[in-house]
């Protein structure tokens, strides 16, 4: 911070002597500010630009960020209000405070200090978990930016800056707060700015400075930089902004088109300077952010169920006591001396006030019931599962990256093993955001030897290998990745029709809206594009031997090898006429060229249904072959786009040019004029061939989500992309195939479009609704008729974003969600962050089914935190995502392994450590329910207390946790070879109120064993001396009992059992005995009661101890193990069958297995896909997408906020950079 | 250990040295533990298994049971109740005459006879056996002082033996209401007018005897109150000696109890009759109780008592039973180990 104080008093004499510099803010402003204290009217904020002492009276805030939960003030209040959110922990507390009563048969140490440890333990997890968040946190606002000071640029950490400061953001920077662009390296004040972090959208937005601040560039010049803006308040809009830069009295209005977020990051720009605006939580972003939830996982919800039910058995339990004591008691048991003068819980002149208090008092005996030790258990289990399983996994590890996988909580492992819904993103999730060139279709005849993903994903199913064809030849590039011997190198000249050959590679060399930049050497040039695939194709086109590799405002220069002969080059020029230019609705692009020898020729490419509609008649078997392979493209999941050309006549083009001309200079409508005068030339075209581009899967993304949908796990795309890439993404991971029906909701229509062109705001919101409305229905009904028949197809759902703002609404939500979740799979495009989560919220909440987001960006923090799992893709630069995620992988891939092998078991692991804690508590309160029944019902503790406090904390602990950490019932390789056994977790089998009640079944059963086992047979003499055993000999019989059995009741339900299973049974067994010797071999001047002093030695001196230790604990377990006999084998569950079928495999767990998931196919599997290959009456997917340089945010458009940057405004913008240049090299 | 990972790691295809010269790298280290590859044995519940255990389990208890069934059966025991019959008839009609005539001052004695049905080697345990005496009651076993009765210079320690705990203004030793209701019915033996000596030494628990009841603490000030409960204690003779007040101390766990009241070391014959003389003090009338006296001799598993014997014949033959039902019914409905047919996703096939 040094540097502002040197900068301050400098400021402050400046002040002093250039006074009007002063006045003229305070002039140019429209607030009246008197001495600068009166606060901000809510409605807007101004901010003086580069003067900070002028902006420190309204205190902005920082631009540090916090997503931590607590500080160090709130830890302790917040974070014991956390835990005694909890109902058993709060129980505990009263049951505490209760127990240092009089009623109270216990002392109370016996519940303070396992709640005590319990609360410690929680509180430092969330300390730990709390501290690595703030961590993070410090990372980024350490990150360093170079802000303005002194007229130098001095790097600062991104916390210390502050509203008002001018900051420059170099090349592929992350801008640090919202900026008000000012001016940049460009020379027309242009920047571009990628915000796939916020959005997802890849194609790069175009920002332009306001004309007056073009020049505030260099430090000298920004310092002088005195302007104010006002602007409206803080928003979560990403896509609006309004305000006002006042510069030197003149009002310049501004747009979001000045306007960087943070978030974003510069592209293509060496580096801008700009002024912040918004920081730290007020950013655009940080707004759009929800609150971070502290999420429960809905198992620990349920927990609470049961919790709740053993509340309820309680209650029970004591009532039935308590009336029992009001009952019992009586003066005629002299010997308990109830005179008149007796204490009131034995009075029996107020039997009433005897039952109450005796309920107190049993509460407090029973309070055993509720697990203390339960939540700090499954605490340490998850803790442990979390860091060391989850997060230490080698096949969740990512090489390339240098990421592991990371658990930011602890809370929701067992979660993962219950997720019934996946909601994805798709760049940069699904995709790798990567288009290539990967085949094309010349003249009839596929070129292309490459095999795309799910290509691999079929044959592999189909039994097949797979063997990678690299031949040494094969070229790859960034775009490009091809390989066919017939057509590199100039080998196309052999092929059967060369001249076709050349008019497509000429197609793909011209007919685009890219800009050649660097070197023109082949090697080094790269291509701006808007976007990817077009990149792709003048890549493709450099590699065939027809390298682009300059463009001037009318001419395309082109480097050809290879057309006369083999490694002949000439440069040839082609001049453009016209751009007819892409968008939405035409589907296509069209270019007009002048070929250096006179031939007029227009080249097209787009859609296949546009192009089909537009060719001469001829050519019909060409047609035929053609969408043959488009269909295979598509099916494959890659991108089409048919090429075409036309040779003009002179005299036709120039009538048509006219037309054109006076179309672009129209005023009205000029879009649809435009529109409607490319009809005229476009029509009449021979077709050439088309071309596949693949957008680049992230590896192994169809397997995985293969996999996962045999788990019974849906998964549904969200994607702001348009509704044709996010179909053919669909198709590409294997979502949607040819063989399922497909519903689509799309606001594409004719109709909708022509409603709109009216533009009467309301009168679209009402068409859209109804078309909606309709659309839904329509579907509805055919889903479920359907679904009626039994071998029906699976179905799909396509909807984009506009039609989901509708569907959304309340009147129509619950169609919305009936049919989306008959679907196998959903498709949303267009979707802005809101929605995203929206859509997750509908199923989390609507359809009551587990959720997991998984994204990438900024605009997937808002669905990462609604789903009830949020998946962040790590290893990318943006962290946003990330920082709101509960975990956090490297690639979508590694799903599979966090959800069918972690998930999967954690969720069965706790499943028995909430049913052996519920069991063990309730047989061990159980002993001493019954003995009430013979005191008198008095509430006379069976047990010692050290015997009831320690029994949870110590005898029983540790076990429990072991098989929380080590339980395995098969293998991960078995858990990712069938991953159908995941759908146990989805419906929840190990959980069910049927499951409790077998165990409470077996515990009352236990219980009653124990009980009168015990008591029954020491009726009598125990030894051959006759003497006769006390109630405290018979207590510790019976709780030796108890804990040899409930130890070893663990063992019996253990699917593998270590070494450390052993250790921990024998250790809880031995710890007993040891225990028991010490307590009762010594008398301690303390004061406590000698009850036990010397049983253990006395019952072990009789024969009577070693047989009855052997026959209660084996009589306890028959029961149980009768039940698991049967259910074995006459209704296994299916993990038991799998055990069987590799029962006598090793734990083989070297890597190669992993090249074996997927091969397995069942016979029901094989069928379903037998029948899927047949063919299908529907019309067939043939992968048309393209994302075009026209095509603006879908927002933004929607907004109309700002006119879309024309194909033109590519092309002129190229002109005037490459002038300069040009004569350098020359 | 060490050699065990170090052999293991190499199934982790060499991740160990390749993470190793790497620095920076986040790649995390191979342990078994974390890839949770322990070695684990895992057992199947297979039928083989579930009829192999019963038929152990069978085969360990029914000779168990058998032996424990001897050794019960070799215990004679008598057994006499007497609360009722030692009322003299008139006061039987009501409760209220029976504590009428129990709390009066006159002699209580009662002769009671008894036929010996088989030769009963010595000792002879001879035993009271109260009913309905809930000696377990909260308030009851509370009611006592340990540091007190352990020694002289905690006599004050009376805080816990309300309202047993002073009496004219002195603390009570023993104090609380177990001790101040000490059973003091007494029994006298004769065989064919011939005295039979019982012998009240050693009829307690050596730990009680010698470490909860100190030697220099003496009775004072007991069964001096308004309200007698029961015996008077000799105050010359320190608690560690005053054996029938340790053992009523060890409060019983069930409101059903028998207490040793001493061993008669001389063998009685079968078909000796003989006598008891029985001061019957006890209340026990008030609440309704019973009071039984018991003769019994000892095995090396204790007194008579069936439980155990019948118990483990019961669970043998139930599991060999067992054993023998699972083997038909596996025969009757087999199920070949591992069938994949029985996996839930193959049952109904196309089921969504």
């Amino acid at each position: 911070m040094g540097g502002w104080d040197r900068v301050r008093p400098s400021r402050s004499t400046a002040r002093l002597g250039g006074n009007s510099s002063m006045n003229e803010r305070v002039q140019s402003s429209r607030t009246i500010r008197l001495g600068r204290v009166t606060p901000q009217a809510p409605g807007h904020r101004t901010i003086f630009c580069n003067d900070r002492e002028a902006n420190s009276p309204v205190r902005f805030m920082g631009n540090s960020i916090s997503t931590t939960k607590y500080n160090f003030f709130t830890f302790l209040p917040k974070g014991l209000f956390e835990q005694f959110r909890r109902v058993a922990n709060l129980y505990f507390l009263t049951i505490s405070i209760l127990s240092a009563t009089k009623i109270s048969p216990v002392s109370p140490i016996t519940n303070v200090v396992p709640l005590s440890l319990v609360l410690f333990v929680s509180l430092v997890k969330e300390a730990f978990e709390d501290w690595k968040r703030f961590q993070n946190d410090m990372a980024v606002n350490n990150n360093l930016i170079d802000v303005l000071q002194d007229q130098r640029w001095e790097p600062i950490p991104w916390k210390k800056l502050q509203v008002g400061d001018i900051v420059r953001v170099k090349q592929d920077g992350f801008f640090p707060a919202d900026l008000l662009f000012l001016a940049g390296t460009n020379p027309d004040g242009v920047c571009y700015t990628e915000t796939a972090n916020l959005d997802g959208e890849t194609n790069l937005k175009i920002r332009k400075a306001v004309e007056r601040t073009w020049d505030y560039l260099t430090p000298e010049k920004a310092s002088e930089f005195k302007g104010e803006v006002q602007c409206e308040q803080p928003n979560n809009s990403l896509y609006t902004f309004t305000g006002n830069l006042i510069l030197q009295k003149q009002t310049l209005p501004l747009t979001p088109n000045q306007i960087m977020l943070r978030g974003c990051s510069l592209r293509n720009t060496e580096y801008i300077v700009g002024a912040v605006i918004f920081t730290g939580h007020e950013t655009k972003v940080m707004m759009n952010a929800m609150n971070v939830p502290s999420k429960r996982s809905t198992f620990e919800r349920k927990l609470d169920k049961l919790i709740l039910t053993l509340f309820g058995v309680l209650f029970t339990m004591c009532l039935i006591g308590a009336i029992g004591s009001g009952v019992f008691i009586d003066r005629k048991y002299y010997y308990l001396a109830l005179t008149k003068s007796v204490d009131d819980q034995f009075n029996p002149d107020n039997r009433f006030l005897v039952a109450l208090l005796t309920m107190f008092t049993l509460i407090t005996l029973y309070s055993s019931i509720i697990p203390i030790s339960l939540y700090v258990s499954i605490e340490m289990v998850k803790f442990i599962q979390s860091t060391q399983f989850i997060n230490k996994d080698l096949h969740m590890y990512h090489t390339e990256t240098n990421t592991p996988a990371l658990a930011r909580t602890s809370n929701l492992n067992e979660e993962l093993g219950q997720v019934e819904y996946i909601f994805s993103d798709k760049t940069g999730t699904l995709t790798r955001n990567l288009m290539e060139f990967f085949k094309c279709s010349i003249g009839g005849e596929v070129y292309g030897t490459g095999v795309t993903e799910i290509e691999k994903g079929i044959a592999q199913r189909n039994g097949l290998k797979v063997e990678e064809r690299n031949s040494d030849n094969a070229m790859h590039e960034k775009g490009f990745n091809f390989d066919d011997a017939r057509l590199m190198r100039g080998a196309w000249r052999n092929e059967p029709n060369p001249d076709v050959c050349k008019e497509f590679f000429r197609c793909l060399a011209i007919c685009h809206t890219v800009l050649p930049e660097g070197q023109e050497s082949p090697e080094k040039i790269t291509y701006q594009a808007a976007s990817p695939d077009e990149a792709a194709l003048v890549t493709a086109a450099k590699n065939f031997g027809f390298f682009f590799y300059r463009r001037t405002p009318t001419m395309i220069y082109v480097r050809e090898s290879h057309i006369e002969k083999i490694g002949k080059i000439q440069d040839v020029s082609y001049e453009i006429l016209n751009v007819l230019e892409f968008n939405s609705t035409r589907k296509r692009q069209s270019v007009v060229c002048r070929y250096p020898d006179g031939r007029l020729v227009l080249y097209c490419k787009g859609a296949d249904s546009v192009i089909f509609e537009r060719l001469a008649d001829v050519s019909d078997d060409l047609k035929k072959v053609t969408r043959e392979h488009l269909e295979q493209f598509g099916s494959s999941g890659l991108r089409t786009l048919c090429l075409a050309y036309r040779d003009l006549h002179p005299d036709m083009y120039e009538n048509w040019n006219e037309k054109f001309v006076q179309a672009k200079s129209s005023l009205r409508d000029r879009e649809k004029k435009l529109d409607e005068v490319s009809e005229l030339i476009e029509k009449d075209l021979i077709l050439i061939g088309c071309t596949a581009i693949e957008d680049k899967l992230q590896e192994g993304v169809p397997a995985c989500i293969e996999t996962l949908s045999r788990a019974g796990i849906k998964i549904w795309v969200l994607t702001g992309d348009k509704m044709e890439t996010a179909i053919n993404i669909a198709y590409a991971c294997n979502l949607i195939n040819n063989g399922m029906k497909q519903f689509m909701v799309s606001s594409e229509t004719d109709a909708i479009r022509a409603v709109e062109d009216r533009g009467d705001q309301v009168e679209i919101a009402r068409f859209i609704k109804e078309h909606v409305k309709k659309e839904l229905k329509k579907c509805l009904e055919e889903a479920q008729h359907h679904l009626q028949t039994l071998s029906g197809p699976k179905l799909a759902l396509v909807i984009d974003g506009k039609c989901l703002m509708y569907a959304l609404d309340p009147s129509l939500r619950v169609m919305l969600l009936n049919l989306s979740l008959n679907c196998t799979s959903v498709v949303c495009c267009r979707v802005s962050p809101l929605q995203k989560a929206q859509v997750t919220s509908l199923v989390k909440k609507g359809g009551q089914k587990i959720t997991l987001s998984i994204g990438d960006g900024a605009n997937d923090v808002s669905m990462i935190q609604a789903a009830h799992i949020g998946i962040g893709i790590s290893g990318m630069e943006g962290m946003q995502a990330v920082m709101a995620s509960d975990f956090a992988i490297a690639q979508f891939r590694f799903l599979t392994d966090l959800l069918l092998v972690h998930g999967r078991w954690s969720y069965l692991r706790l499943c028995k450590v909430v049913t052996y804690f519920f069991y063990k508590n309730l047989t061990f309160t159980l002993t001493q329910f019954w003995f009430t029944f013979q005191t008198g019902f008095s509430g006379q503790r069976f047990y010692d207390d050290w015997f009831q406090s320690l029994y949870n904390v110590i005898f029983t602990a540790l076990p429990v946790i072991i098989v929380g950490l080590f339980d395995k019932d098969v293998s991960a390789t078995l858990s990712k070879k069938y991953p159908q056994l995941y759908r146990e977790g989805i419906r929840n089998v190990f959980f069910k109120w049927r499951v409790v009640a077998i165990w409470a079944f077996f515990s009352i059963y236990q219980s009653l064993i124990f009980y009168h086992f015990v008591t029954t047979s020491s009726k009598s003499a125990k030894n051959s001396s006759g003497k006769m055993f006390g109630l405290w000999d018979v207590s510790t019989m019976a709780f030796t009992c108890v804990v040899v059995t409930v130890n070893l009741r663990l063992l019996l339900m253990c699917n593998s059992i270590t070494r450390w299973h052993y250790i921990s049974v024998g250790g809880s067994i031995l710890a007993w005995f040891v225990f028991i010797f010490i307590y009762s071999g010594i008398m301690t001047p303390m004061d406590r009661q000698e009850n036990v002093y010397f049983t253990i030695y006395v019952l072990m001196s009789t024969f009577y101890f070693y047989i009855a230790i052997l026959l209660v604990p084996i009589v306890a377990l028959l029961g149980d193990f009768v039940y698991q006999g049967i259910q074995r084998w006459f209704f296994p569950y299916d993990y038991q069958i799998i055990q069987e079928i590799h029962r006598h495999e090793i734990d083989n767990t070297s890597q190669t297995d992993f090249l074996e998931i997927g091969n397995h196919l069942t016979e029901a599997e094989a069928r379903r896909y037998a029948l899927s290959q047949l063919p299908q009456e529907r019309s067939k997917h043939t992968g048309f997408a393209f994302d075009s340089p026209g095509y603006e945010s879908f927002f933004a458009a929607q907004l109309g906020i700002y006119a879309p940057q024309k194909a033109w405004d590519v092309a002129r913008r190229a002109s005037m950079r490459s002038r300069p240049k040009i004569p350098l090299k020359k | 250990m060490s050699t065990n990972t170090a052999s293991s790691s190499s199934a982790a295809a060499g991740s160990a040295d390749s993470s190793a010269p790497r620095r920076n790298s986040k790649r995390p280290k191979y342990s078994r533990f974390t890839q949770q590859e322990l070695p684990a044995c895992k057992p199947i519940l297979t039928p083989k298994w579930v009829i192999s255990a019963f038929l152990l389990v069978s085969v360990v208890f029914i000779p168990i049971g058998v032996a424990s069934l001897f050794a019960s059966r070799d215990v004679v025991e008598i057994v006499d109740r007497y609360e009722t019959d030692c009322i003299p008839p008139p006061n039987r009609s009501d409760r209220n005459d029976k504590v009428k005539y129990i709390q009066s001052s006159g002699n209580k004695t009662c002769i009671r006879s008894l036929t010996v049905p088989k030769r009963m080697k010595h000792p002879i345990y001879v035993y009271y056996q109260l009913d309905n005496f809930y000696q377990n009651h909260r308030r009851y076993v509370k009611s006592r002082s340990d540091t007190q009765l352990k020694s002289n210079s905690s006599a004050d320690d009376v805080s816990s033996c309300k309202p047993e705990d002073n009496a004219d203004g002195r603390p009570i030793v023993p104090c609380g209401l177990i001790a101040w209701s000490l059973f003091n019915d007494t029994y006298n033996f004769s065989r064919n007018n011939q005295q039979l000596n019982v012998n009240k030494k050693h009829i307690s628990w050596k730990s009680d005897r010698e470490n909860k009841f100190g030697k220099d603490v003496y009775p004072t000030n007991f069964q001096n109150g308004t309200l007698k409960g029961g015996a008077s204690l000799d105050p010359l003779i320190p608690l560690s000696e005053q054996e029938d007040l340790i053992v009523w101390m060890r409060t019983a766990a069930l409101p059903t109890f028998r207490k040793l009241y001493g061993k008669i070391e001389v063998d009685l014959l079968e078909n000796d009759t003989i006598q008891v003389i029985l001061e019957n003090n006890y209340n026990t009338y008030s609440f309704d109780g019973k009071k039984k006296l018991v003769l019994s001799t000892t095995s090396w598993l204790g007194g008579k008592n069936d439980f155990l014997g019948i118990a483990y014949l019961t669970v043998g033959g139930l599991c060999f039973v067992l054993a023998l039902t699972f083997t038909v019914v596996y025969l009757v409905k087999p199920r070949r180990l591992g069938d994949p047919s029985y996996l839930s996703w193959n049952r109904n096939p196309g089921g969504r």
